[in-house]
């Protein structure tokens, strides 16, 4: 990335420019013309841009990121279907979105604008939520890394929002969106208008996002900060599944009221506004495009702010405190040696590590949403109430076993310059394991145990208790295969609620769906007869899950010290 | 089988990423006990040679052998014989410094009080001991490559690798590095280091080996490869600099540059 590849022309090169232009602050002279203007001190070699800001096409930004993505994918099968599957999942998303918001036209008006309020809500918040929290959707560039250029922090934005709408999500987001013109205007000036709207609707998602990354990512520098920030992370996902909450407890009720009740408190947010415009095609929608307009201005504005902040704000955090030096609990149970060393890492990076919390937190977040809005369901009802939460919980924990080496990173490489055989692999996973099954096993106990509370029956916290670690053990078993055959980076800087790096956004993708359906898959002779009723067979659910893990971790031993390289460079890459 | 004279010797080696060769057939020799220096500019392959001497990147053809036996055919062996330090500074940023050194000890089946003597001692003479118990994350480059060099050093192996282990570090810091290195080649064990400090390897080394371009140029005894000049002016002549900095291109490109200019 070198000032050629910016294309950065200094002003006043061509004999057409003399001078500075009106609103160019940096102040310099033109070719042959530096003396005697104001601020004209740098020299006026040839054409060099020696004091002030040049100007730069925001299309420069589009051909860099294209430019990176491509990059990111040559000469690398794994990462090229990974991202073949980001863009048919994409074009899917698309698609489907689109006919689907299209199709509001064969429902009644009101309606069919009450959804559209709701879904345009569900867009904005999913793009301001969404990139700190799912697998790579935002591989924007890192703006400190423009920083040396001689930009200013208005071309800078600009570039920035370029390259934030290159990209497979932004145009698949836009198309779906594009759905609701089809869906809810009515006659030409409702299609008009809604075609501002959607654009309107969308510049607000991507600036939100934007500025919502930027603004953390001045926080994220500092590593009080980001270790702060992994709390507001758990916020973000409880608020997540708000409406998820809202929607269970009212549509048994009715669904068109309750549909009604929140659209019509939706109807005035921003996104609402964009929705309703599109309906509505006259002078009221004019009147709320203009306020949709201003609030982008307005975002916008605050995200210049926020990234001139963050491009001068330094990493202020070298002065640590010390940690206590303690051996941990798992420590004097296990016998000296490479099982309890890195158990008691991964113990100790479960704590430190802002990852590691953000995980835990989360997956005991959602857990707990998840088992209350089941709870409050009406209709099934039976022992499934508390088998089906504690093993939803047992599969979050699982998942985050589905790339074990990730968190290490490029640290890994001390391990593997130790480990000389399957066996020593094998055991590193196990430690691992061992690690996540001292606070998962009481966590998911816990859980059994309201949940039962919550379900009116005390006694069956024991098989879902029993079931839910059964579903753990084949959790990690599946994990752990899928750590040494699909690993991937876990950034450690900047971007740190993101799944993967760059590029490693599909096959992080990979990884968690494949853990997941093979995790699902092979939990099914212990989960189906208990949920049948055939409640005895919890009391195999241990040792099927023990023997799956056992041989999960067999298996990628081997199959991790055949490949250890290639798992090192995997998970080693960015940041 | 480990009666062999040479700690490190590669044939072929060779790795190439994509079109790029970036190691093109490297026979790397190091005879045993001596204080090696890998020196050649930068992406002449020295990183890639390490990293596969290391068992860190699979070699795409040749062979290595350390004190005799193969890296990729007897890893247990060769593994417990090697100490390394990487390039970067990638260490496990969540373990305060005796952690991390313990860390290292158990994973290599130390038992736990010979860990924690030699962790004591290493942080005692590496100058870590005030900053023992702070996390790795908050260190600074020296001090990384001091702990770093601890932890490599932490099982006694007989050959050590440090990719730039001078690089970023204060003259302080350095003088320790270099105080504990010489120790240690001293009682017979091995030091291959890479480095573009030329300086610095002539006064440390009394063996080098000049990659340039994914090959070796030049190997051997410092004094046969510098030849009765310095080691720098022996480099660039093998590298095929311009060593006067004003070659064919040096006075005509570049006129824009400098303040006297236009």
């Amino acid at each position: 990335m070198a000032g050629r590849d910016l294309g950065v022309n200094g002003q006043g090169t061509g004999p057409g420019t003399d001078g500075p232009l009106p609103g160019d602050t940096g102040g310099f002279g033109g070719d042959g013309r530096g003396v005697g203007l104001p601020g004209a001190s740098a020299p006026a070699g040839n054409g060099s841009p020696a004091g002030g800001a040049v100007r730069v096409s925001p299309l420069i930004f589009v051909r860099l990121k294209l430019r990176l993505i491509a990059g990111n994918l040559r000469g690398n099968g794994v990462r090229l279907a990974g991202f073949i599957f980001t863009v048919i999942a994409a074009i899917a998303v698309a698609t489907f979105g689109f006919l689907g918001l299209s199709a509001l036209r064969f429902a009644p008006d009101d309606v069919a604008v009450d959804v559209g309020v709701v879904l345009f809500t569900i867009f904005l918040v999913s793009w301001a939520v969404g990139p700190l929290l799912v697998f790579g959707l935002d591989d924007t560039l890192d703006p400190s890394r423009l920083a040396l250029f001689p930009l200013r922090t208005g071309q800078l934005a600009a570039g920035m929002f370029a390259t934030s709408i290159t990209g497979v999500w932004p145009i698949a987001t836009l198309i779906l969106m594009s759905g609701a013109i089809a869906g809810l205007a009515g006659g030409i000036g409702g299609v008009l208008l809604g075609v501002v709207a959607v654009l309107l609707q969308f510049a607000l998602c991507i600036v939100t996002s934007r500025l919502i990354t930027t603004a953390l990512s001045g926080v994220m520098r500092t590593r009080r900060g980001r270790d702060v920030l992994a709390i507001s992370v758990i916020f973000f996902v409880l608020a997540g599944q708000l409406p998820n909450l809202l929607l269970n407890g009212g549509f048994s009720a009715d669904p068109g009221r309750m549909l009604h009740a929140i659209a019509s408190v939706l109807r005035w947010t921003p996104p609402g506004m964009a929705a309703h415009a599109i309906a509505d095609g006259g002078l009221v929608a004019v009147a709320e495009l203009v306020v949709l307009a201003a609030l982008v201005l307005v975002i916008g504005r605050l995200w210049i702010a926020a990234l001139r902040k963050a491009l001068v704000t330094t990493d202020a955090s070298t002065e640590g405190a010390s940690v206590r030096n303690s051996r941990g609990v798992l420590a004097r149970f296990l016998p000296d040696g490479q099982l309890a060393a890195v158990a008691t890492k991964e113990l100790k990076y479960a704590r430190r590590d802002p990852r590691g919390r953000v995980v835990w937190f989360t997956s005991v977040a959602v857990t707990g949403v998840m088992a209350f809005s089941l709870s409050r369901g009406e209709g099934a009802g039976g022992i499934g109430l508390v088998v089906g939460p504690a093993c939803l919980g047992a599969v979050m924990i699982a998942l985050q076993s589905a790339n074990s080496f990730g968190i290490d990173g490029r640290s890994l490489w001390m391990n593997s310059v130790v480990y000389g055989t399957g066996r020593a692999w094998r055991t590193d996973l196990a430690g691992r394991h061992l690690a996540v099954a001292t606070i998962a096993t009481p966590l998911l106990g816990l859980l059994a145990v309201l949940a039962a509370l919550l379900a009116g029956n005390p006694l069956w916290a024991v098989p879902g208790a029993l079931t839910a670690w059964g579903v753990l053990g084949v959790g990690l078993g599946v994990g752990a295969m899928t750590s040494v055959l699909v690993p991937y980076s876990v950034p450690e800087r900047l971007n740190a609620f993101t799944g993967a790096v760059p590029g490693q956004g599909g096959i992080a993708f990979v990884a968690s769906f494949g853990a997941m359906i093979g995790g699902g898959l092979l939990a099914l002779p212990v989960t189906v007869p208990i949920l049948l009723g055939v409640t005895w067979v919890s009391a195999l659910a241990v040792p099927y899950g023990l023997l799956v893990s056992w041989a999960g971790r067999r298996m990628a031993g081997d199959i991790g010290f055949r490949r250890y390289p290639e798992l090192v460079g995997a998970v080693s890459q960015g940041s | 089988m480990t009666d062999s004279a040479e700690a490190v010797r590669t044939q072929r080696l060779f790795k190439r990423f994509g079109q790029q060769v970036a190691v093109g057939g490297v026979d790397l020799v190091v005879p045993r006990g001596s204080f090696a220096g890998l020196v050649g500019p930068n992406g002449a392959g020295k990183t890639t040679t390490l990293s596969m001497v290391t068992g860190l990147l699979r070699p795409d053809d040749g062979a290595i052998h350390i004190d005799g036996l193969d890296v990729w055919r007897d890893p247990v062996a060769v593994k417990a014989r090697i100490g390394v330090l990487p390039e970067g500074l990638r260490l496990f940023e969540r373990l305060s410094g005796r952690e991390l050194l313990s860390y290292n000890g158990q994973l290599r089946g130390i038992p736990k009080t010979e860990v924690e003597r030699r962790t004591e001692e290493l942080l005692r003479v590496m100058d870590l001991a005030d900053s023992a118990d702070k996390l790795v994350v908050d260190y600074s480059t020296g001090m990384r490559k001091k702990i770093g060099l601890a932890a490599a050093l932490l099982h006694n192996p007989r050959v050590l690798f440090l990719d730039e282990p001078f690089e970023g570090v204060d003259p302080v810091s350095a003088n320790t590095l270099t105080e504990v290195l010489r120790r240690y080649t001293a009682s017979g064990a091995t030091v291959v280091f890479s480095s573009h400090v030329m300086d610095l390897v002539e006064r440390l080394c009394d063996w080098v080996s000049v990659m340039s371009r994914g090959q070796i140029v030049a190997q051997g005894p410092l004094d046969q490869v510098r030849a009765g000049r310095s080691l720098n002016e022996a480099f660039l002549g093998l590298v095929g600099a311009r060593g006067e900095g004003h070659g064919q291109d040096g006075g005509e490109g570049l006129s824009w540059l400098g303040a006297t200019s236009a």
